[in-house]
């Protein structure tokens, strides 16, 4: 039996058509099961851990991009199998997973595509989509080998899932990111200030295991929606951590 | 009739893959033993050691102060150290290499610039050694005039 986790943002009422469509679609496959509603505090691997010992089969998340990042920053340690139903808008990583959103998505959950997805590891949590540092003056020092320094401040992006896109990026060098090549991909990009604006440089990419970002002052760390502040950061990657339902129109 | 068709989707997958590639931004210094499994750019300025099996490319403008080892190699750039490709090396114009060179292939263009030694596999001429280099230089022929009456 799966469960369903759904999003607090889910009881608005414009999205009350497309919850029921969608319930009586999981009825008629027959694979409806138990709905948990979660709130901004909630720890999902502790919901997930209990529903766990009641011998569910799967674990179904409902919502968008945050509520996918929420639910995996925990619980990815939980063995079990996940699946997706994107409701609304922000819904990229689904697009990624080859899930279509709202009512459709139903027919891929029902399909049971499984595969095993890598996952990043950062300062005891996971992330499945991206990390972001916005520019800071941070040193990165890549799988205890090679350092890489610039002179002024550095945005990084670690990607698993989500493709980095940079402006003036031309469209036949867009990156496809495989979550299961055993790599991180991080893109660097140094920042030059000019008169009051900023400008980016091209990125440097580089595919990696394990990175230490570490800097004097604290900078800002987001992950999949929720952000935090730090001065050294490990970020390490979980091999086939998680076993998710794709699509199959997924884009890798 | 009922085959698959060639090109799956699975292959595509592959190919993604296989395109795995790393790039040193311009205004990025790397130092350190810097290893890649897929291509590597270089734009910046690399300082430690070099290595991958694929394609190595310096860019003009860029830096390499290490020891290269690469799979292919297109210069552009400028290295200060010793360069050892398995396969085809290529020198551009604005390239400069100060250090020894070991190749398969070797394509120099015209204003590129080299200050070391060049190594190249597959030589069949055989290379005299010191020995019979001065014992060459003993036994010159002498020149015969023959007169004919």
């Amino acid at each position: 039996m799966y469960v369903y986790l759904y999003d607090d943002f889910l009881k608005q009422k414009k999205h009350d058509s497309t919850i029921k469509a969608m319930e009586t679609r999981l009825t008629d496959f027959g694979i409806a099961g138990k709905i948990i509603r979660l709130q901004n505090f909630t720890n999902a691997k502790i919901v997930i851990d209990e529903e766990l010992r009641r011998g569910i089969s799967g674990v179904i998340i409902v919502g968008n991009d945050r509520t996918f990042g929420h639910v995996l920053s925990r619980a990815a340690t939980c063995n079990v199998l996940f699946g997706f139903l994107p409701v609304g808008s922000d819904n990229v990583i689904a697009n990624i997973l080859g899930i279509p959103v709202d009512e459709e998505s139903c027919e891929v959950l029902a399909k049971r595509r499984k595969i095993k997805l890598d996952v990043g590891w950062f300062n005891n949590r996971y992330f499945v989509s991206q990390l972001h540092i916005p520019a800071s003056k941070i040193a990165v020092e890549y799988d205890e080998k090679f350092k890489v320094s610039a002179k002024n401040q550095m945005e990084l992006v670690v990607c698993n899932l989500q493709p980095f896109d940079w402006r003036g990026q031309k469209i036949r060098n867009r990156k496809a990111i495989h979550p299961q090549d055993g790599k991180l991909e991080a893109f660097l990009r140094p920042v030059n200030k000019k008169l009051w604006r900023e400008v980016y440089e091209e990125p440097s990419i580089f595919p990696f295991e394990e990175m230490i970002v570490s800097s004097k002052s604290p900078f800002v760390v987001e992950a999949d929606g929720m952000s935090s502040k730090e001065t050294k950061i490990k970020i390490k990657l979980a091999r086939k951590r998680v076993e998710m339902i794709v699509g199959k129109e997924r884009k890798f | 009739m009922f085959q698959k068709p060639i090109a799956s989707h699975e292959e595509e997958k592959k190919s993604v893959h296989d395109d795995v590639e790393t790039v040193v931004g311009p205004s990025v210094n790397v130092e350190g033993d810097f290893a890649s499994e897929g291509n590597i750019v270089v734009k910046g300025s690399v300082s430690g050691s070099v290595k991958t099996s694929k394609l190595l490319t310096v860019e003009k403008g860029a830096k390499i102060i290490a020891n290269v080892n690469a799979g292919n190699a297109v210069v552009s750039g400028s290295i200060k150290g010793n360069i050892r490709v398995n396969e085809r090396l290529e020198l551009s114009e604005t390239a400069q290499v100060a250090g020894d060179v070991a190749c398969k292939i070797l394509s120099v263009a015209p204003g590129a610039l080299i200050h070391g030694k060049v190594v190249m596999k597959g030589i069949e001429v055989s290379i005299p050694n010191k020995e019979n280099k001065s014992s060459l230089v003993k036994n010159k022929p002498k020149l015969a005039v023959k007169v004919v009456s």
